[in-house]
């Protein structure tokens, strides 16, 4: 007994010491992090040296932790002493960033956002680079004017995609499209809609057939709310410029526009049919993917990797018959712009937060990382193990390797997925002529195809799922205008607000109504509209089209 | 027996506040204070704790009248007055939610109450003890799902395919197709309504059986002399019982009639109902803190605050009218 209450009082000890240890670290730290706010880092002695640090690091979207021993993080410890504490979302972005700011808890390393930048919570990247990343310099060579902030032209997170080198092949198609089954496809047999009436008419004639299908499919929730809302601009020939169609540089919004009103009516008449799912705006997005992973939807307009989810359910219980194919539907006499060639994601990757230990170490961390080695270790894998090489010298893997890439319980223990979606990486082709990674390599990508799937491109004469697009035009140089940035606060930034809320409300509400009444519904939507500061979110937009057109134009 | 005799003999049982008396209070504060230093010692953490915790951050509340922006630093900060209150006031949505809020809140505070007294009664009510104890475990489970499983079990039971409130209406025919119970503003409050009772309902019993125990049994013996039936001593023990506890919740929960709750309605709340469903927390959420703009949130909190002191200094006031027992 006795003996019990000493062994406690000293554990408990142990326990206050531990917990005095643990406050002393974190606040030194965060008077590490001090010093380094705002200059530019002192030179850290110890940057060369391979001595374990670890990174914590924010991720603003869902992910898997890699397993401890996942074989790509020991190779980076092995080779330059950093780890990581990796934090992913969970629950609402906005939510978790407004707590952040507010309590200026910031780790290591956070992906890319407005409202961080806003908030002053990174360091200004552009000295680092040019003091210690020759590679990084290299990769961001073409785009460094673009990468910097447009506000104070500092460089505060290093875009992660639309940096290209070599050539750009791109067989899988992530964008914007009116989506149908292929096993829809294939018992219709084979048809390519160019027009909303087609591609209704698909739908309709296979629910008949198939009562218990959900005819079209819709979101209309959080922040996932482009399904619903920026099919017009696609149908009218515009790319995705977000709540915006730009004309000859001047953008206005189209929700209160006729291209807008066609499309919804369409949507009522089809409502009227019953081929919309009913509960297609009451949903959130978990019920939405189930819809999807439940193969019961023959169709739906939205963007690839949106649904990504449900198709990657659906392939992993063996019903690759029920993912989907996209088409691009047009108004009359619209040219096609659903397809566009990636810019650069402004502002999305990681940037180092002003209470990072040792920024000097980060940078030269993701130096490293963006040397064709480490890429094709990150992207391919490891020679021998998780791809082959042939005689001509290009990369293929045998099935068996591509069974294990498709596996979330291999992909957690052999890749960094969700980090390196976060990573400057280099996209298009090695200097070797390899692309980035498996699924950009041409042949290996027919190859890696299931014959199912095989035997629906070959129908279609189609060699990859993009080709079902048109080829890209040239981007407007300004493009995309959704990612100019709204002051947070602004007048612009409540009327974009303020008209996404009126979308969200009235455009189910324009659907589900009765064929009579869509016309007050829409008359009532249009005039709550224009009661908005329209005009002040349209001017923003314009002057950072003018903006960019003014500091990128010169290359 | 009249009424007004039993009510009276109800509260003599009850122990008198001790009241000191104004005049040796202050001479005997020392002695007071001697005698009583192990309860304050005890109350001192409390106090602590309150002081961080609620008296402090309301430093805060400056940021309300400023445009407040992150990484600046306190003398940098745009002051701007009352202009963050004016936007709020002048804001139709601001107003549409405050309406909810109130609705919502009173809905839950007359369903809440109401429910949880008449379960207090019909379980006291129940001499087999087996059975009441079971009833009433059933009855407080769900107060321990968090709101997110909650909302789930709402919009699965009220989903239109194969959701059971539609089968069950459907069965009984009092409708011919399934109704979407979620996508009808008009249906929401009720919604609400009806998920807080569900869910309370069991706990909100829990304090009002505990008040019926404290209950003197020989006046039920006395009603039952006088002749007394079951309703009758139902109506004129028991309730007059539970009146003092009744006050104080209802004093306390008045205090919390802008708070009609977040997790459910944004949860259950979609575009279509959004006129229904949005309260003042998610008001605060949106235009506050999802877009940066911590002044107003700021505001809107504050004013939160402001009514919540008056409503509940107001129904102390009525409550010392009325002859009742009091929170203050």
């Amino acid at each position: 007994m006795h003996k019990t209450v000493k062994r406690s009082a000293r554990a408990l000890a142990v326990g206050v010491f531990t917990l005095a240890l643990a406050l002393s670290g974190c606040s030194s730290n965060n008077s590490n992090g001090n010093s380094a706010n705002g200059t530019t880092a002192s030179p850290a002695a110890n940057g060369d040296d391979k001595a374990p640090v670890t990174f914590s690091v924010f991720m603003s979207g869902p992910g898997q932790q890699p397993t401890a021993d996942n074989k790509i993080l020991k190779l980076m410890k092995e080779e330059t002493g950093v780890s990581f504490n990796m934090e992913f979302l969970v629950g609402d972005l906005q939510q978790k960033l407004g707590v952040m700011i507010a309590s200026e808890d910031y780790p290591d390393i956070m992906s890319g956002d407005d409202k961080l930048i806003n908030a002053k919570a990174y360091i200004p990247l552009e000295d680092l680079i040019e003091q210690y990343a020759p590679n990084l310099k290299k990769h961001y060579a073409a785009v460094w004017n673009q990468i910097k902030d447009e506000n104070d032209g500092h460089i505060y997170v290093l875009p992660s995609y639309g940096v290209y080198q070599g050539t750009i092949t791109e067989p899988t198609y992530q964008g914007p499209g009116f989506w149908l089954q292929k096993a829809v496809l294939e018992e219709m047999g084979y048809p390519t809609p160019k027009t909303l009436d087609e591609y209704f008419d698909i739908i309709a004639k296979y629910k008949e057939k198939h009562p218990d299908m959900i005819g079209f499919e819709s979101l209309n929730f959080d922040w996932r709310v482009f399904p619903l809302q920026n099919a017009p601009e696609h149908l009218a020939g515009h790319p995705n410029d977000g709540a915006v169609i730009v004309d000859n540089n001047i953008a206005q919004i189209f929700a209160d526009k006729d291209i807008s009103k066609t499309y919804y009516k369409k949507l009522n008449e089809i409502n009227a049919q019953g081929l919309m799912d009913k509960e297609a705006f009451v949903q959130n997005y978990d019920q939405y993917l189930a819809k999807v992973a439940s193969g019961k939807v023959i169709g739906m307009f939205d963007q690839h990797w949106n649904f990504q989810d449900g198709e990657t359910s659906l392939i992993s219980q063996g019903k690759i018959e029920n993912t989907y194919i996209g088409f691009p539907l047009l108004y009359d006499g619209a040219e096609e712009w659903y397809r566009d060639r990636g810019a650069v994601g402004t502002n999305r990757g990681f940037g180092i937060s002003i209470n990072a230990k040792d920024p000097v170490r980060i940078i030269k961390f993701w130096d490293q990382m963006i040397t064709e080695d480490w890429q094709k270790t990150i992207q391919w894998g490891i020679k021998g193990e998780d791809y082959e090489v042939n005689a001509d010298g290009s990369f293929y893997r045998t099935p068996e390797q591509r069974a294990n890439a498709d596996q979330t319980s291999w992909q957690v223990a052999n890749k960094i997925t969700t980090m390196h979606g976060y990573m400057p990486k280099i996209q298009g082709t090695y200097s070797d002529g390899n692309a980035g990674d498996p699924g950009t390599q041409p042949q290996e990508f027919f190859d890696s195809l299931k014959p199912y799937d095989q035997k629906i491109l070959k129908a279609y004469n189609k060699k990859s799922w993009s080709e079902f697009f048109k080829e890209p035009k040239e981007n407007n140089i300004y493009f995309p205008a959704y990612s100019i940035v709204l002051k947070d606060g602004s007048a612009a930034q409540l009327a974009q607000s303020k008209l996404n809320d009126l979308q969200v409300k009235f455009l189910p509400k324009s659907i589900m109504a009765s064929p009579a009444e869509f016309e007050d519904v829409w008359t009532d939507y249009v005039n709550q509209i224009h009661k908005l500061d329209i005009k002040a979110y349209e001017d923003r937009i314009n002057e950072g089209i003018q903006q960019r057109i003014e500091q990128w134009s010169v290359k | 027996m009249s009424d007004a005799v039993l009510d009276k003999q109800v509260k003599k049982q009850k122990p008198r506040k001790s009241r000191v008396d104004p005049e040796i209070g202050v001479s005997l504060s020392w002695k007071t204070l001697k005698i009583q230093k192990q309860l304050i010692f005890m109350s001192v953490p409390i106090a602590i704790y309150l002081i961080i915790f609620n008296y402090i951050p309301i430093w805060g509340w400056l940021m309300a009248f400023q445009n407040y922006r992150p990484a600046r630093s306190f003398g940098q900060q745009e002051w701007v007055g009352l202009q963050q209150f004016k936007f709020l006031f002048a804001d139709e949505t601001f107003l549409m939610v405050l309406r909810n809020t109130v609705a919502m809140s009173f809905i839950n505070l007359i369903l809440g109450t109401t429910t949880a007294i008449g379960l207090a009664l019909l379980l006291n009510e129940i001499k087999v003890k087996f059975f009441k104890r079971i009833v009433q475990s059933i009855s407080y489970l769900p107060h321990f799902l968090s709101w997110v499983i909650a909302a789930g079990i709402v919009a699965t039971s009220l989903s239109i395919d194969d959701g059971i409130v539609n089968i069950v209406l459907m069965k009984l025919h009092f409708i011919k197709e399934p109704i979407m119970w979620l996508s009808e503003g008009k249906y929401f409050w009720g919604i609400v309504g009806a998920s807080n009772v569900w869910k309370e309902v069991g706990w909100g019993t829990i304090i009002y059986l505990a008040a019926i125990t404290s209950i003197d049994p020989s006046l039920y013996e006395a009603a039952s002399i006088d002749g007394a039936k079951r309703f009758q001593k139902m109506r004129y023990v028991t309730l007059p019982g539970i009146k003092a506890t009744f006050v104080i919740l209802l004093i306390m929960n008045i205090g919390h009639i802008l708070d009609a709750g977040f997790e459910l309605q944004y949860l259950l709340g979609n575009g279509l109902t959004v006129d229904w469903s949005q309260t003042i927390d998610i008001f605060v959420l949106k235009y506050g803190i999802s877009m940066g703009n911590y002044s107003l949130a700021t505001a809107a909190g504050i004013f939160k605050t402001i009514v919540s002191v008056v409503l509940v200094f107001i129904a102390n006031y009525i409550a010392k009218r009325l002859g009742e027992e009091r929170l203050i």
